[in-house]
């Protein structure tokens, strides 16, 4: 497992390394200044920020950045909020794309196992067939289509919930619920086929042949075989919920990282583009390796080769 | 369930009382370092946090006492000497003195503090130079001294400028003029390569130190800004409000449906999407929430006057004179906007004519075409013209205005959208043949538009040249008597809007916000969009 472990991250900081690179040269190919805007300060002053965010530095000093990185701990400054530095942001907007990404996912685990565990249980009657019309359904409509019905009937018209906003929980009910549908879905599905792959497996048979009570077997001897394509998809799916909420963040107002990323892309944000694009990385790469670590914990035949 | 719960109790703020006041802008805070801020959201809040040496007056937004109590101008309308009141006070209960002011200028002074603004200082004795010598070299830079900035006491300030400047006293109320606390920046001096720069930290509670009617308590990144009165402030009795929640919401549909669900009190801007019919329910008296108001900003339609077709100033007469502006702002842009011929938006500075401008004539249109040597528009490349992609209303615009021109000049236009970084970058260029453009006056004079067109300015993405319109400008700079001064510039626009044509003129643009005036006082939306945040208060 330890060596597994090593070579997985190895291997990670040669992804990073790619990654920032190809982030590094698409950033330079896109035109536009990010020092240009409708009012034009005089051209001493644009040479003076440029200098100042090295951005008259020959190519090749960028890849001190990643260096200079680990070795301060400064990811350096923004050009579009200039009190805050590309850390600050981070930590400011992290937080909140976490917070919001770790509820989704509760969400959806927790109703798209409940859901799928039903479907399989009465397959072919009423439960399976809402279940999968509406996991079609789920996956099929976009967050920000979902995100606006919801918006518009519980905190328009019907003032249930607030529409936006972060601060309490109240305010995070709807943007977590938007954001956790088409992962609940999904899970829904994955949860029904490997619940019923279990149901016709011969420990099943057995234990019923025991006597064992139908509730005591799905819990006891199907949900922690068939748990093991979920937790597969849970790495990726986490990262999923982390990285590409920007349109739920916009929707309902939450100051999470998606929306400052897309932001920072469009206004030419060269170190903020580069900053949260290593963050997303280091998550995606994280929760791939903790799936892994968590299907072989789970299953010990699962075969880990570093 | 432990992550989320740990990220959520570090991301959470504060929930607002419900004698807050919840204020939304149209966008996120750049900065709240005064000297280099140039977005309207960011200014407002500066208003509120800090005060000049003057301020506005609450309905006339004519400039009133600020931090000087009083003030002299020379004869020769030169020197300006500022007389500071014994009781301005800082947030943390230090003086406010001169010192603080010629300290804040002689910042913005240096180029790598990065103001948008600083030309604006350049109406000052030395300012230029000085300025100039620091971008050639931060070590061997002409002496502050020689700058017409002077603080003979703690409580004098004298200013000299190059020139009389009608408008300076307004400046004096201008954001990028306001003072900060020398002594409170002092922590986060940084000196590097004979550059000496201050750790951004100090704009963040508690190390901002300001002198205007609120104090700056919390500031959350992407989420909110809370103000509350300063204690420090002299006029504290005209600060009504005890908590002011300034918030943003990046989508403006959200926003309004924020504010129909009560969460937002104050909604600074119309949605864009919403407009046409919030306006309508307006005009029919179905809402009484919705204060729309034409406002100091013209939309018009850069030419590219260095390349190409549009070379020809027929050319460029012709494609005015055949756009239908009313038709384009009762059926296009669908607001309360007054379609205009001119560039300085009519009326708004008192004691300024404005001129005619051309007028709409298709049939001299087409005789300009035919006499420029394209008749019927034959000869004529597809003319290149930009959007901005995030205004929807500007391709609309491109839309008509093209449908306008194949119809009546046989002149096709190309529309390309694109975002706002790239479109200003292929504006200062050159790398297109007509822009879509929109300019908000910052001081209440001509100049403020008139200036775009003079050669040489960073801003004149016409790339128009004409010695005999920077002469009228300079020789207006120069001259003292108001009403002589007023009737160069009347000349100079006209040289724009009556025959050069860098620009064609669409329509003078119109603001407004939304909030129920029952509840919420103190805010009185105006053509210049300043809201002051002091007077604002709940009923």
């Amino acid at each position: 497992m330890a060596r597994f472990i090593i070579s997985r991250l190895l291997q990670s900081v040669l992804v990073l390394w790619i990654v920032y690179t190809c982030t590094f040269w698409l950033l330079m190919a896109t035109p536009g200044d990010p020092f240009v805007g409708q009012k034009q300060p005089p051209p001493a002053v644009i040479a003076a920020l440029k200098a100042r965010y090295g951005l008259n530095d020959p190519w090749h000093a960028y890849w001190r950045y990643p260096v200079e990185v680990l070795l301060h701990g400064d990811l350096g400054p923004t050009i579009s909020y200039s009190n805050w530095s590309v850390a600050d942001v981070i930590k400011n907007t992290l937080p909140v794309s976490m917070a919001l990404g770790a509820l989704a996912l509760l969400i959806a685990m927790w109703m798209g196992v409940l859901a799928g565990v039903l479907g399989a249980v009465f397959k072919g009657r009423w439960p399976d067939t809402l279940l999968t019309t509406g996991s079609l359904l789920a996956i099929s409509i976009p967050n920000f289509i979902v995100g606006s019905v919801l918006l518009i009937f519980l905190a328009v018209d019907m003032t249930v919930l607030p529409s936006g906003g972060w601060g309490t929980f109240e305010q995070l009910i709807l943007p977590a619920c938007t954001l956790a549908i088409a992962y609940l879905a999904v899970i829904a599905r994955l949860a029904r086929e490997s619940t019923l792959d279990a149901l016709h497996a011969d420990y099943v048979r057995t234990a019923r042949a025991k006597g064992n009570a139908g509730w005591r077997i799905i819990s006891g001897h199907v949900l922690p075989n068939a748990s093991l394509p979920l937790l597969a998809f849970l790495g990726p799916a986490a990262a999923g919920v982390l990285t590409g909420s920007f349109v739920v963040e916009k929707l309902f107002a939450v100051p999470g990282m998606g929306d400052v990323f897309v932001n920072a892309c469009l206004d030419k944000d060269i170190p903020l583009v580069l900053g949260i694009t290593m963050v997303y990385t280091v998550i995606l790469i994280a929760m791939n390796i903790l799936a892994d670590i968590a299907c072989a914990v789970a299953d010990p035949r699962v075969a880990i080769n570093g | 369930m432990g992550v989320f719960a740990l990220c959520f109790w570090l991301s959470a703020g504060s929930v607002p009382s419900r004698h807050a006041i919840v204020f939304c802008q149209s966008g996120q805070i750049h900065t709240l370092d005064p000297g280099k801020m140039t977005y309207l959201q960011d200014i407002r809040v500066a208003q509120g946090l800090w005060e000049g040496l003057l301020q506005y007056a609450p309905r006339t937004l004519t400039p009133i006492a600020g931090v000087a109590q009083r003030w002299t101008i020379s004869a020769n309308q030169r020197t300006y000497t500022f007389y500071l009141r014994s009781d301005a006070r800082w947030s943390n209960g230090q003086k406010v003195t001169s010192h603080d002011f010629v300290f804040e200028w002689r910042r913005v002074l240096q180029p790598h503090t990065g103001s948008g603004y600083v030309f604006l200082y350049f109406h000052i004795a030395g300012a230029k130079a000085y300025f100039d010598s620091l971008a050639k070299s931060p070590q061997h830079h002409l002496p502050f001294s020689s700058v017409g900035i002077r603080a003979p006491n703690a409580r004098t300030l004298t200013v000299t400028l190059n020139h009389p400047c009608s408008y300076f006293l307004d400046l004096m109320a201008f954001a990028p003029f306001f003072p900060l606390d020398a002594r409170a920046m002092r922590p986060f001096k940084e000196v590097s390569h004979h550059v000496v720069s201050y750790n951004p930290i100090w704009t963040r509670p508690p190390n901002l130190v300001t002198n205007g009617p609120f104090k700056l308590v919390d500031w959350r990144f992407h989420q909110f800004l809370e103000l509350r009165p300063n204690p420090f402030y002299d006029q504290r009795s005209q600060v009504r409000c005890a908590l002011l929640k300034i918030v943003n919401y990046e989508d403006p549909t959200a926003a309004f449906l924020a504010y129909r669900s009560g969460v937002i009190n104050v909604l600074g801007f119309i949605p864009s999407s919403l407009g046409p019919a919030l306006a309508r329910q307006e005009r029919r008296g179905l809402r009484h929430d919705v204060h729309i108001t034409p406002v100091f900003g013209t939309a018009f339609l850069d030419l590219n006057c260095q390349k190409g077709v549009l070379k020809n100033r027929l050319v460029r007469q012709a494609l005015d004179m055949a756009i239908r502006r009313r038709q384009l702002v009762q059926h296009v842009v669908r607001m309360p906007e007054v379609p205009v011929r001119v560039l300085v938006p009519p009326d708004t500075i008192t004691g300024y004519q404005s001129p005619r401008g051309l007028p709409q004539n298709v049939k001299l249109a087409r005789q300009l075409l035919k006499k420029a040597g394209y008749p019927d528009g034959r000869g004529i490349p597809p003319l290149r013209y930009l959007v901005v992609s995030s205004s929807p209303l500007s391709a609309r615009v491109a839309e008509a205005v093209g449908a306008m021109w194949k119809r009546e000049l046989g002149v096709r236009i190309h529309i390309r959208s694109e975002e706002g970084k790239i479109f200003h970058q292929d504006c200062v260029h050159g790398r297109f043949d007509v822009a879509g453009e929109g300019w908000y006056g910052d001081y209440p004079d001509p100049s403020t538009w008139l200036d775009l067109f003079l050669s040489g300015n960073p801003n004149n993405v016409t790339h128009y040249s004409s010695q005999r319109y920077d002469a009228l400008i300079h020789r207006a700079s120069r001259e003292v008597d108001p009403a002589a001064r007023m009737a160069l510039l009347h000349r100079a626009e006209a040289h724009l809007v009556d025959a050069a044509i860098p620009a064609i003129p669409l329509f003078q643009m119109s603001d407004g916000m939304i909030y129920n005036a029952k509840k919420i006082g103190g805010i009185r939306p105006n053509f210049r969009m300043m809201t002051l945040l002091k007077y604002i208060h709940r009923r």
